[in-house]
């Protein structure tokens, strides 16, 4: 019940009106005797019911010629109603769009300049053609304004024309007068007119010249900068990010006039005026202590103490920032401990930054960090906890000392005791920092006699990356396990249910020990990998053992093979290759700087945008022939180094000799030719997981894990 | 940029939207509740991008809602647009007062006009309330008495895009005055044993300008911050309440206040760091002068805000001492402390101890303040009104707990750590007015209004308060 004197107002408002009133059921018939009704209240009354129909969802369009008889209203709110109905609902009653034509066209030349704006607005949104064809003078006229608010939305109006009819808009001509927008004695103006001309540019790139425009009115930019508001100062700062400079003093300059507004209060500007002076950086000689560098650090960590979301952009943009300058930052580790009110994404990219910026020559940061990410691993969301058993392995790997490697050991062990649900992260951070210290026998012993006390591996580890770094270490260190034979025979009765990584480890650790195990185990894995598996490796590489053990002098060719050392693992952190990391620079802020995706946008936005596409496919050709280049060089790399290991490994040499040749050679063939969509699709990704693949080398690498769990690597890994 | 901008329920489901561009099919946010339950099913982990189908659901959350924009383009700046979502919310918020679920459906009027205001074509254009409220108001559907008149008054105001667009001309106070209020909010990580692993102070300066005209604004402080390691050191201490500066003195007043605060003994400067202005400052003036010029907007806004990462001692410290008796009872024993100089007080502390989800009748002992049990946040709640500096209370509390455990792992012996029982820190809230940790201090604040030449009076204020992560680690 409202109190008393609201009542009583209510109880006169409601008896001096007369204006019928409409119930907020929302009935088709009650709101079209409202819209007609002969009393102004009660029409405002009905569209604003039909609207709140409209929001609800309901397809409230069979109103539309009662609505549009409203239209002519001089209450600039019930004139925005109607314009909003309009532009929902024009194309389902288009020949009576007709109708609406003479307001939008008197409206425009309103002495109101709120009232202009809102024609021209609306007009060019309604997507029928002949509401467009009207469109010319309105616009032209709207165009050259008195009023700078005016001139800022018309120049908007001239990309929603081009995005509706491309032919149009060229053929009016406007173009000219939105390049002229640029040289305008507004600030406003000149940002819109600039993002105008960006989406243009992004639906045609024949359109306009962006390049040569940027590049000629890079002065105004500068100056226009300084004054317009914060949105506005995005667009300029991205548009200036888009050019080159002249020369070292030219990016000085720009360096200079931008620097100031990495103290803006919008987060957004901040990252435009980071991603300027990158962008800048490598023309200009600095060192780096230098002035910019640490505006670029402090910068940087501002981003920090912004909402969640900004924060997310912010850390995945550091990432690709420290990657191109390390030396950024490394005295900021603090800022990015994990709050206990952040968000899970933004502590698990958190983990990420701290373990690569983390200076490996520095002990005590070292420590501190390894604290840190011990008390992390003993949180409660598993997400965070798993990543943090990773990040403590990278952290151990990355600075490289053996007592300090043994620390995180001693960590992650104790950790191991603690719970169950994270078996597996441990289990694969365990093996990793084995891997790492490979001539360490102690470490070996003391991870295996804590596995050794588990009686059923199977169940514990649930992932199959897990089970196959299990089943490598058996192999690996079989005297340290009190019962071998019954730890691998449970992995061998489940074979069929394992996923691929578990059974190529499990085939070659049973291949290694067939000496020493007992009985039919050999036999029967051989067989499985042969018969009952989907996963053509799997039964290929099953295929080249057995073709092996029944050579003549098979005893020597098998030891042979398996006891090629596996190389040493010296980093598990991931990198892009520079070409990558160059297109990345430029993408700062973008989502596909979320996603470390570059230039993978063209493809995909071309499904959404209308009929205006025609000039992209040509450009598309080019960067799809690109890639295909590129996929065949990352081919070669990857068969050199094959080479190489031929060289150096004489078990392969070996296979070289016998028929197995082929077979290889197939595989590749096969890996290849597989690849070359997933590159197409989305190759820079693929040249990271190929590169990642050169880091961690070699065919034998499949029995451990490729600690990238990026989705491509692992799928080549399958693959091979 | 975007191609729409929706606002959902906390399910997903749309309110009201507006469709900015013609290049998404109006089906698309439908997909944006399943696409989110989906994510739910599998982890805790929903990044605030999700990608589906060639689209991309950028949102944040504020309240009950999802503020959700959809994207075609991966080359979109995803900095601006949250930036813009959270802008978006602070604009409604002002109209509104509060942003939730009820207050969208029941505003949608005024909201589709702001909508239509902010952005256009996708691209973020007047987010600025005190211009937006000039021509955008939420009165304006009561019925006018002459057309002419509507028409006048509901202009966008010239200033909307000058270079000042944030203050409207001709705006007149009958008492030309200027408050400024510096809050200081301490963020802090400690160890149960007192190691501080983090502290920042992250300061707020906050203005609410009622002046007349165009006044341009000088701002004096001591931007070499002078921080003291001892907060004890009673010498150090901003003037309480309020400073008036004259207009034409503050040159005078400059060294006298730099050397009094010199004769204080050791003392390290610390320079600000990442120093944040609202758009009104001339930046290009402060990065080359340092100085603080600025065309104020009329009424409350943010002026500016630093950063400050330097080891502190923490203000309200909380010795807490955890006893587990698994299978029966939990022990809980604090000893607060502020470590404050004594003449300063703290006021409304809050501690919040965390204790076992399946923790029950409780029973507390205190000497001071109010305490009680919160169930919902499975924790208990310490609130003491007033604080003197130097004093030390105590409280200690018993709970049950469940005597049959639910994971039944008999030969396990190793108890878990405290960190896994109580799922989470000590957080600590509090106030203490009159003081600054960093030491800032305003010198002057000048005012100079060039038409109408009035005499204002700048008051400033103090305040030191605990940030949202102040918190000490169990375990």
């Amino acid at each position: 019940m409202p109190p008393l004197d609201k009542r009583i107002k209510k109880f006169l408002k409601d008896s001096i009106r007369i204006a019928p009133k409409i119930s907020s059921k929302g009935e088709l018939g009650e709101l079209r005797t409202g819209l007609v009704s002969q009393y102004p209240q009660t029409r405002k009354d009905a569209i604003k019911k039909t609207i709140q129909q409209m929001t609800l969802g309901k397809d409230v369009s069979s109103l539309f010629p009662d609505v549009l008889k409203n239209i002519a209203t001089i209450d600039v709110e019930q004139k925005k109603l109607v314009y909003l109905y309009v532009m929902n609902y024009a194309e389902t009653h288009p020949e009576l769009c007709i109708l609406a034509v003479n307001t939008f066209i008197t409206d425009a030349q309103d002495p109101n300049p709120l009232i202009r704006c809102l024609a021209i607005r609306t007009m060019s949104m309604i997507r029928v053609e002949k509401i467009l064809e009207y469109i010319e003078t309105p616009l032209r006229r709207t165009l050259h304004d008195d009023n700078a608010y005016v001139r800022k939305t018309a120049v908007i109006c001239v990309a929603k024309l081009f995005q509706l009819n491309k032919e149009l808009c060229v053929e009016l001509g406007v173009l000219e007068d939105l390049v002229n927008a640029l040289d305008d004695s507004n600030p406003l103006v000149i940002a819109n007119a600039t993002a105008a001309l960006i989406e243009i540019h992004n639906m045609d790139m024949n359109a306009v010249k962006l390049s040569s425009l940027i590049q000629s009115h890079v002065s105004q930019f500068l100056l226009a900068l300084n004054e317009c508001t914060e949105w506005a100062r995005i667009t300029i700062l991205s548009t200036l990010s888009e050019y080159s400079a002249k020369d070292s003093l030219e990016a000085q300059d720009i360096i200079d006039r931008v620097t100031a507004h990495l103290q803006h209060v919008n987060p957004a500007v901040v990252l435009a005026t980071i991603k300027v002076i990158v962008r800048n950086l490598p023309q200009i000689e600095y060192s780096s202590n230098s002035m910019i560098m640490k505006r670029l650090s402090s910068a940087l960590v501002s981003l920090m103490s912004t909402p969640p979301e900004m924060q997310y952009v912010a850390l995945k943009n550091i990432r690709i920032i420290l990657e191109k300058y390390p030396e950024l930052l490394t005295k900021e580790l603090r800022i990015f401990y994990i709050k206990f009110t952040d968000p899970l994404y933004v502590k698990l990219e958190k983990i990420d930054i701290l373990v690569r910026l983390v200076d490996p020559s520095n002990l005590k940061q070292c420590t501190l960090l390894l604290t840190e990410l011990k008390e992390y691993a003993m949180e409660y969301e598993p997400e965070f906890v798993s990543r943090a058993i990773q990040a403590l392995s990278q952290l151990g790997i990355k600075y490289a000392q053996e007592s300090f490697v043994s620390k995180v050991l001693d960590i992650l062990l104790e950790l191991l005791e603690r719970q169950d649900t994270i078996k597996d992260d441990c289990c694969i951070s365990l093996c990793d920092l084995l891997r790492h210290c490979p001539e360490n026998n102690e470490m070996a012993k003391q991870v295996c006699a804590v596995f050794n006390t588990w009686s059923n591996p199977e169940v514990l580890l649930q992932s199959d990356i897990a089970k196959c770094n299990f089943v490598w270490l058996l192999g690996q260190h079989p005297n340290d396990f009190s019962n071998l034979e019954p730890k691998i025979n449970i992995f061998i009765e489940n074979f069929v249910q394992e996923e691929a990584l578990t059974q190529v480890s499990l085939l070659m650790t049973v291949v290694r020990l067939h000496s020493t195990l007992t009985g039919s185990a050999l036999q029967s894995v051989l067989e499985l990998a042969t018969q009952q598996t989907h996963e053509l490796d799997v039964r290929d590489m099953a295929m080249m053992y057995w073709r092996c053990l029944s050579m003549p002098n098979s005893e020597k060719l098998i030891n042979d093979l398996c006891q090629s050392k596996l190389p040493m693992i010296s980093n598990t952190l991931d990198k892009f290759s520079p070409e990558v990391l160059e297109k990345l620079l430029m993408e700062l802020g973008t989502i596909s700087s979320i996603y470390f995706k570059p230039n993978a946008d063209r493809r995909k936005g071309e499904k959404y945008v209308q009929n205006i596409v025609k000039g992209k496919h040509m450009e598309e050709l080019e960067s799809m022939a690109k890639d295909e280049i590129a996929n065949k060089a990352n081919d070669d790399v990857l068969l050199d180094f094959d080479d190489r290991n031929d060289a150096t490994n004489t078990s392969t040499g070996m296979l070289n000799t016998s028929s197995t040749l082929g077979d290889l050679d197939d595989l590749f063939d096969f890996g290849s030719s597989e690849d070359t969509p997933q590159i197409n699709k989305d190759g820079s990704k693929t040249v990271q997981g190929l590169n990642s693949l050169n880091l961690n080398d070699n065919l034998n690498t499949m029995s451990t894990n490729n600690k990238n769990n990026n989705g491509v690597s692992q799928d080549l890994l399958d693959l091979f | 940029m975007a191609s729409a901008v929706y606002f959902c329920d906390h399910n997903g489901k749309p309110l009201l939207s507006r469709r900015y561009r013609d290049d998404i099919p109006l089906s698309a946010i439908d997909k944006f509740p399943i696409l989110l339950s989906d994510l739910e099913e599998q982890s805790n982990l929903i990044p605030p991008c999700l990608n589906h189908n060639g689209l991309e659901y950028l949102f944040i959350q504020h309240n009950d809602l999802y503020v959700v924009a959809i994207v075609t383009s991966l080359s979109a700046n995803a900095a601006a647009i949250f930036t813009f979502l959270h802008k978006l919310v602070e604009v409604l918020s002002d109209y509104l007062k509060t942003v939730e679920e009820e207050s969208i459906r029941d505003n949608f009027v005024i909201i589709y006009e702001l909508l239509d205001e902010v952005m256009d074509y996708g691209i973020p254009q007047i987010t600025e309330t005190k211009m937006l409220k000039q021509y955008i108001t939420q009165k304006s559907f009561k019925l006018v008495k002459s057309a002419k008149k509507k028409r006048n008054a509901t202009r966008p105001p010239v200033a909307l895009t000058n270079s000042v667009s944030w203050r409207p001309e001709g705006i007149t106070h009958k008492k030309n005055e200027a408050f400024l209020d510096i809050v200081e909010s301490i963020n802090m990580l400690m160890t149960q044993k007192g190691q501080v692993l983090r502290s920042e102070i992250i300061g707020d300066v906050k203005v609410n300008s009622k002046l007349s005209g165009m006044p341009d604004l000088k701002l004096g402080i001591n931007d070499k911050g002078i921080f003291s390691k001892y907060l004890d050191d009673d010498t150090n201490i901003p003037s309480a309440s309020a400073t008036t500066s004259d207009n034409n003195t503050e040159t005078d007043k400059k060294p006298s206040i730099t050397s009094s605060s010199a004769t204080n003994k050791k003392k390290v400067n610390i320079e600000l760091e990442d120093l944040k202005f609202h758009q009104c400052v001339r930046l290009s003036k402060f990065e080359n002068e340092k100085i603080i010029t600025f065309i104020p907007p009329d009424g409350k806004f943010d002026l500016m805000n630093y950063r400050l990462s330097t080891t502190i001692k923490p203000l309200i410290w909380c010795d807490v001492n955890v006893q587990v008796h698994s299978n029966s009872r939990i022990e809980i024993h604090c000893k607060a402390k502020a470590q404050i100089k004594r003449k300063s007080t703290a006021t409304n502390v809050e501690i919040l101890i965390p204790v076992p989800d399946d923790a029950d009748t409780p029973t507390f002992k205190y000497s001071h303040g109010s305490l009680k049990y919160v169930p919902e946040k499975s924790a208990i709640l310490w609130k003491i009104r007033s604080f003197p500096g130097g004093k030390e209370y105590s409280m200690s509390a018993e709970l049950g707990l469940p005597s049959i455990s639910n994971n039944e792992d008999g030969n396990r012996t190793i108890p878990k750590s405290n960190a896994e029982i109580l799922k989470g820190p000590v957080q600590i809230k509090f106030q203490i007015p009159y003081f600054t940790t960093s030491g800032i201090q305003v010198r002057y604040l000048k005012i100079n209004e060039p038409k109408l030449q009035y005499k204002s009076y700048p008051w400033v204020r103090y305040i030191t308060q605990s940030g949202d992560d102040y918190t000490i680690r169990l375990t």
